[in-house]
């Protein structure tokens, strides 16, 4: 099985459908090859449903006339925010049945007994990458991942990008490259765990370790990608399961003055024919969605396109950081289950285990120097 | 002086007793104006809005005196405040407050009065709202912070300005609650007018309010919402805990709506508010 | 064999081409890669909460005493969606966790990198979902959960 790598070669490389370790899809697709470039119409039940015998389907609505996007969602999927090298826009069949049983073949293969005489793993750490950090992370069971390709338009995707062509993030501008090496300066010098201010969001359980509430709302290919939406004729409210975060959306109305920045910033919403779309500035300075500054604006669509499917569309606007805006779609998918509390803060282990343990290894240093 | 301290003492006991004998009496259903009240298309209360208590339930849900500090400690002469809150001055004073229990004291039994106690001597350290932690029902309701409801054809959430809480109130049974929570399992369903709220699966870290006074894990609620006017919903919480409370019994408030034109739910995740409290022991070097 | 080495390489697969995450779990900020660990003991304990569950062992030292362990795990909420509570790991269950130590080794903390019964079997297996796509995606093959509104 091939050992995950990320391909960050550059942007401008030309398709090469020959290519056999795409990145994201390497583990998923060990079984696959060649990607082909012809796309097919999916079998999916969206595309079933749309061109089904029976009338069109046409939204459920509110007391108050306007599109229902009530319930429970979740956009939970293996498709991955930027396209892989190689990809086309779309997959075909063939691919998205090897993707999609890849990962169900692996996650019973993950669940498969172990050895009861097994030793304790390998010192010096047993090799894992990314977020297993070397040490395992833990069992393939706490994971809820999401276990489908993302279908838009009757069409299985590649990314959750669209815009620009290439399903990347753009490049971030000069001002935005010098933000973040001043930043990086302002810390050199400092120990990433010597106070729990440096320590990232999600550690922190002040918002999701993804980008969950955002906006955007995107999945953290982990787990609980799970929401709530409910609407009154003023506002929408949506419960975000990680990190039990509530975006209050309000219809219409004043946004803040630009030097209040909540965390989740302000969104005001309106109507668009059927679509509700979603506008939010003023985010907090901490958020720095991918980099981005005090004047990142997010626009969001919101269009019920079928009984169990919001399209949610995002668009990020923030000049001073991305050469350009860029855009992405991503099926939420209705859920017949409940969101459950996560608390986090009130059982954050984690984090002082992770500050403790620093302290101990500092003091273990210092007791050897001295030896 | 003594004569005078007992006086006041019953009056204030008399003045919570009239109260809470005023507000199980205050009219329910069908004796409120129900053309002034805002109604959703199917006919009901339209409870859509920001709330908030106004009383200091939070400090004490029982009739308590103003007093120096939340935490004391043994003075030369009478206690004085902790050293952890003497800074605060009349910031960190209690204020008096008449009682939300409705008929006479909190009916403990022998072991739930003494962990009371101990809550009360090791206030600063036991508290779950001094760490940020989740508040619990009906704690929460009369938190000195407001909520939104959410009331639609389809749903009733509330959201807490406090912590981020939330309680999302099922209109559908999903049956027992599967796990154990800061703030249960909540389905709700009309009576009339009045909505109801029975929450379950709480876990017992939550406390209801800085006196205390605490629950254990049995321990159900069922809250009852009467809108009597446009701006003011009659709330009633029941409390059910057989291990700690020798039987059920009741608080009961007004709660008010903001009605200013511009009111809207602020934000207070105060999670990185107690970093420096939770961890600033385990800081490379502690702040000066 | 060396299959259940590859606990979340996948996930970092995915994870790695989508959001750059500075530190989810943080798995190598939490514990030692020097300091494996191999413990076998009864559940004392099931902390059944966010962001980590934590299981607690009680495991017998050479010298016959007895000391307590805690197993780091993830969020029970993924285990709530496949219908099991904390009622589905019983106190008294003999358990075999392998993972490393937590940085700070007085902690006596360690990773569930991966916790089995005795063996062998995985924990935390049952569920009653049909196998359907977690994501609900195929809405005649969804489990009947416990209802959204």
């Amino acid at each position: 099985m091939a050992i995950f790598a990320k391909n960050r070669s550059s942007r401008n490389a030309a398709r090469n459908p020959r290519s056999g370790a795409v990145c994201a899809f390497a583990i998923l697709a060990a079984l696959a090859g060649v990607i082909t470039a012809t796309a097919q119409a999916p079998r999916s039940s969206a595309a079933k449903t749309a061109t089904a015998k029976s009338k069109p389907w046409t939204a459920p609505r509110t007391p108050d006339g306007h599109p229902d996007l009530q319930g429970t969602w979740t956009n939970g999927t293996i498709t991955p925010l930027e396209r892989p090298d190689g990809s086309r826009v779309t997959l075909t069949k063939d691919e998205v049945d090897r993707l999609e049983k890849g990962a169900e073949d692996r996650a019973k293969r993950l669940d498969e007994p172990s050895d009861p005489n097994r030793p304790a793993p390998p010192k010096g750490g047993d090799g894992s990458t990314g977020a297993a950090g070397n040490v395992g992370g833990y069992n393939n069971f706490w994971l809820d991942p999401g276990d489908r390709v993302a279908v838009v338009n009757g069409e299985w995707r590649s990314s959750l990008i669209v815009d620009p062509a290439d399903g990347k993030v753009p490049a971030l501008t000069e001002e935005a490259r010098q933000r973040n090496a001043a930043r990086a300066a302002e810390l050199r010098g400092r120990g990433q765990y010597d106070h729990p201010e440096l320590r990232p969001l999600g550690e922190r359980c002040i918002m999701s370790f993804g980008s969950n509430a955002g906006p955007p709302m995107l999945p953290n290919y982990f787990y609980n990608n799970n929401y709530q939406i409910v609407q009154t004729r003023d506002h929408v409210m949506i419960l975000v399961e990680m990190v039990h975060d509530v975006r209050i959306i309000r219809m219409g109305g004043e946004g803040l003055p630009s030097h209040l920045r909540p965390w989740m910033g302000d969104s005001i919403g309106r109507w668009e024919g059927d679509t509700l779309v979603v506008e939010t500035t003023n985010f907090h300075p901490l958020q720095r969605f991918r980099s981005a500054s005090e004047s990142l604006k997010v626009i969001e669509r919101f269009t019920r396109v079928s009984a169990d499917t919001i399209l949610y569309k995002f668009t990020i606007d923030d000049p001073s950081t991305f050469t350009r805006p860029w855009s992405g779609e991503v099926p939420f998918t209705r859920i017949d289950d409940l969101i459950y509390e996560y608390a986090c803060h009130e059982a954050n282990y984690a984090l002082s285990n992770i500050l403790s343990g620093e302290r101990a290894r500092e003091r273990e240093q210092l007791k050897k120097k001295q030896e | 002086m003594r004569n005078k301290l007992r006086d006041v003492l019953v009056a204030l006991a008399g003045a919570s007793v009239a109260a809470a004998a005023f507000y199980a009496a205050t009219p329910t259903e069908g004796q409120a104006p129900a053309s002034r009240i805002p109604r959703t298309p199917d006919g009901r209360p339209n409870l859509n809005g920001i709330w908030q208590a106004l009383n200091t339930a939070n400090y004490d849900i029982e009739t308590h005196l103003a007093r120096p500090a939340l935490a004391m400690r043994p003075g030369p002469v009478i206690p004085v405040p902790a050293r952890e809150v003497v800074a605060l001055g009349a910031v960190g004073s209690v204020p008096a407050g008449v009682g939300v229990v409705v008929g006479g004291p909190v009916p403990y039994t022998p072991e739930g009065l003494a962990k009371k106690k101990e809550n009360q001597d090791n206030w600063l350290t036991r508290d779950p709202e001094i760490k940020c932690y989740l508040p619990g029902v009906p704690r929460a309701t009369y938190m000195p912070f407001p909520f939104q409801i959410f009331q639609s054809d389809k749903a009733f959430f509330i959201a807490h300005e406090y912590a981020g809480a939330v309680r999302n109130i099922y209109l559908k049974n999903p049956g027992p609650p599967q796990v154990d929570s800061w703030m249960g399992q909540s389905v709700g369903k009309w009576d009339g007018s009045t909505f109801v709220i029975e929450t379950s699966g709480f876990n017992d870290q939550s406390w209801f309010d800085r006196a205390g006074n605490h629950h254990s894990e049995a321990l159900k609620v069922t809250e009852r919402y009467t809108m009597t006017e446009p701006d003011h919903i009659q709330y009633e919480a029941t409390i059910d805990d057989p291990k700690v409370f020798t039987r059920p019994w009741k608080i009961a408030m007004p709660l008010y709506r903001h009605v200013n034109k511009d009111a809207r739910l602020g934000q207070f995740k105060c999670v990185e508010f107690v970093e420096e409290l939770m961890y600033g022991h385990l800081r490379k070097e502690p702040v000066k | 064999m060396r299959r259940r080495l590859w606990i979340l390489i996948a996930s970092c697969g995915l994870l790695c081409a989508a959001t750059p995450v500075a530190g989810h779990h943080a798995f190598g900020a939490e514990f030692d890669p020097d300091a494996p660990i191999r413990l076998q003991g009864k559940v004392v304990k099931l902390e059944w909460v966010n962001p980590h569950a934590w299981i607690h062992i009680e495991v017998k030292k050479p010298d016959g005493t007895t000391e307590v362990w805690m197993v780091e795990g993830g969020t029970p909420n993924t285990l709530l969606r496949r219908g099991l509570t904390r009622e589905s790991l019983t106190y008294g269950t003999e358990l075999i966790v392998d993972g490393y130590q937590t940085k700070d080794h007085s902690l006596k903390r360690a990773n569930g990198r991966d916790v089995t019964f005795a063996d062998g079997r995985k924990i935390f297996m049952g569920s009653s979902g049909t196998g359907a796509p977690r994501d609900g995606r195929d809405p005649i093959e969804q489990k009947k959960g416990r209802g959204g509104f």
